[in-house]
């Protein structure tokens, strides 16, 4: 599915990834920990095409195809999704026409025809439930005014939408309490499929209680330095960062 | 010293002294010839006067405007009007180049305590009606596109509205320009007059069948009676041709409340000038603007409220989008008298700029004498935000499609003040049209 080999990546000058190798399988859950300035944003942010990094080195290939000669409209129709950490609000953006206008820029993508009005609104009825979200909120402008757990939400539901082959979840359990964060990790986990596969970019093992990951790999100083099962992130939770960030140096 | 603007204030001057209107009652022949003198002695602005700093009158030496004689109404069929989105429950006032075109129009205006006729109908059956709203003291201030106007009107639209009364449904003045062989030279000039306690919703539209080259120059007074509520709705979608100057009057009497929103999207150079005059305390003024400058195209507003008695209030929230090789011209002016206490006035601007090659010149300028006031003012010039962009893009849509929904968003804060759900929505296809045609920067 993704196959990150030796990536290094920059900002304003400063390399943050420094030779990064990550294999994420069909159907595979993968959390990545590490303490904060790790990269593990970054890292999520280079594989979604944002500008402002700059790849130095290395190679990325998301379904066979260079992940890197891709615009950022172009990975999310080959089946990449970007839950954002901070969801940007788009004053004046109706909710519903911005996720129908994505789903069928989508839908296109894949070679499938577009939904009319009809058709989205009786799927969307059905994802709006997967989430357990408000049908008041696709009335609003995006993002406008929700609260850090509908912003979440509303992430999840464009997941729902999308469908997309690989999603990367981005801190997605910062900002939240308990109840929205269970309600968020119960949307994920129904849309976990033998095929589709999720990476959790998070800092506590918190939302590894939600979500069971098949892998968890620490990064550190811009590596992975080290991979494990569950139990990785429990010793984590235990013992901190700072003995692995020893061990690597 | 001649120029082409100073040989076209002489030529527009001599048009005015040769019109024949011999069937104007003696107080409008005198109300001319004043305007006619009032021209000649000041002449075409120049681009000295701060009020037309960066507004140029060039294309008035380039084209030789005239009056069209013709009268196209007849071209004007009911596949036009579904064409301009004419919805039909509305009471209608069609003008075809200026003139009433009465085939259009809905005959049904009978109704107790609302008079809808036409300018030119009025001057001929009822002059009486007329006088007092032509030959108020307001068009003494008039500039000199006011005086010529004044000298060169030959219809509009006539609204009253009785003391008392509600008019549920929108009374609609729709403006076409045909567009024919000869820049032509139109004076629409409607008068809307709600008096005591009248309630109603007033659209005033100016459309184009063609691209056609033409002036308008048009004048619209609002007075509004003791508590008096008007909703105002203009849509300005001249020809890509077209050179559009529109002087907007209102003078409010206590109580009174007047919404505007108004979204001016067409034509090459555009100008909307707002007066607005509080003369009764407890007096409240939305106005609400969105204004256009695409490529190569000029958008100009200038505003002037004027807080001259105590307790009112007025917001004025004005938003532009420009691009290409657009310019936008905001001159907002509030001023609070000395004896206007416990005035509330919000003046806002903001700009989106979505090219390197536009140009906007913003002033917004409160003029406070009084000391309990509250008045605030603000402006803003600013780019796409690049986040908003990528968590669009990030959803698989593209860059141009991403812009323009950002864009229409923006405009959006504007245009949800238009009551009319078919006139929004009119605005905004137009809006997305004209932000998808592309751009000629850098050709």
């Amino acid at each position: 599915m993704l196959s990150i080999k030796k990536l290094s990546a920059s900002v304003d000058g400063k390399e943050i990834l420094k030779g990064l190798d990550l294999e994420v399988g069909a159907g595979e859950v993968h959390a990545i920990m590490g303490p904060n300035g790790s990269g593990k944003s970054t890292l999520a942010h280079v594989l979604s095409g944002r500008s402002g990094y700059e790849v130095t080195g290395g190679e990325v290939r998301f379904r066979d195809v260079d992940l890197m000669e891709l615009e950022p409209e172009e990975r999310a129709r080959a089946g990449l999704f970007l839950a954002f950490q901070y969801p940007v609000e788009l004053p004046g953006v109706n909710n519903t026409v911005f996720l129908k206008e994505a789903l069928n820029a989508v839908r296109r993508g894949r070679g499938e025809p577009e939904l009319d009005s009809v058709a989205f609104m009786k799927l969307m009825k059905e994802k709006l439930a997967l989430v357990n979200m408000r049908p008041e909120l696709m009335k609003r402008s995006v993002n406008a005014g929700f609260s850090g757990g509908e912003k979440k939400r509303n992430e999840i539901l464009q997941m729902a939408l999308l469908e997309p082959a690989l999603a990367i979840l981005d801190e997605t359990d910062s900002g939240l309490d308990i109840d929205a964060l269970r309600i968020v990790a119960e949307g994920v986990n129904k849309l976990r499929t033998p095929e589709r596969s999720v990476i959790l970019v998070t800092h506590y093992q918190r939302l590894l209680d939600y979500i069971q990951p098949d892998f968890v790999h620490v990064l550190a100083n811009g590596r992975i330095v080290r991979s494990g099962d569950k139990s990785l992130a429990l010793e984590l939770e235990q013992k901190g960062y700072a003995w692995i960030e020893e061990a690597a140096a | 010293m001649s120029t082409p603007v100073v040989e076209a204030g002489s030529r527009l001057a001599e048009l005015m002294s040769g019109a024949a209107h011999e069937r104007d009652p003696q107080w409008m022949k005198h109300l001319r010839g004043r305007a006619v003198k009032d021209f000649r002695s000041r002449g075409l602005p120049s681009a000295r006067e701060e009020n037309w700093r960066y507004t140029t009158l060039d294309f008035l030496g380039k084209h030789a405007f005239v009056p069209p004689t013709d009268d196209e109404a007849a071209t004007v069929d009911a596949r036009s009007m579904d064409a301009l989105g004419a919805d039909a429950g509305a009471i209608r006032l069609v003008f075809v180049n200026g003139r009433f075109a009465s085939h259009l129009s809905t005959a049904d205006t009978a109704r107790d305590g609302l008079v809808v006729r036409s300018v030119a109908e009025r001057l001929e059956n009822d002059p009486a009606m007329l006088e007092h709203h032509l030959a108020g003291p307001k068009n003494e201030e008039a500039d000199v596109f006011g005086a010529m106007n004044t000298a060169l009107m030959e219809d509009g639209a006539f609204v009253r509205v009785a003391a008392g009364t509600r008019i549920p449904e929108p009374i609609e003045i729709l403006h076409i320009s045909t567009g024919g062989d000869r820049p032509g030279l139109v004076h629409p000039h409607h008068c809307v007059v709600l008096e005591a306690g009248a309630e109603a919703t007033v659209i005033e539209r100016y459309a184009a069948l063609a691209e056609g080259l033409y002036f308008n120059n048009a004048v619209t007074t609002v007075d509004l009676g003791e508590g008096a509520r008007l909703r105002h709705e203009r849509l300005q979608e001249e020809s890509p041709n077209g050179y559009h100057l529109s002087a907007l009057r209102v003078r409010q009497a206590q109580g009174s409340a007047y919404h505007l929103a108004t979204a001016s999207l067409g034509g090459i150079w555009a100008r909307t000038g707002v007066t607005l005059a509080f003369e009764g305390e407890g007096a409240t003024a939305e106005l609400d603007g969105l204004y256009l400058a695409g490529d190569r195209q000029l958008s100009d507003v200038h505003l002037d409220v004027r807080h001259q008695v105590p307790g009112c209030a007025s917001r004025e929230t004005f938003r532009g989008i420009l691009d290409g090789r657009g310019r936008a011209v905001f001159d907002g002016r509030v001023l609070v008298a000395k004896d206007a206490q416990k005035t509330d006035a919000q003046l806002a601007n903001d700009n989106l700029v979505l090219s390197r090659n536009a140009e906007v010149d913003t002033k917004p300028q409160l003029e406070i004498y009084a000391d309990d006031v509250r008045c605030s003012h603000g402006t803003t010039v600013g780019q796409l935000d690049e986040n908003m962009l990528f968590y669009l893009r990030s959803r698989g849509i593209d860059s141009d499609t991403a812009r323009q929904m950002l864009c229409l968003g923006f405009a959006a804060g504007s245009l949800e003040a238009f009551s009319s759900d078919s006139l929004r929505e009119r605005a905004e296809a137009l809006l997305a049209r004209r932000l998808t045609t592309p751009s000629k920067e850098g050709v």
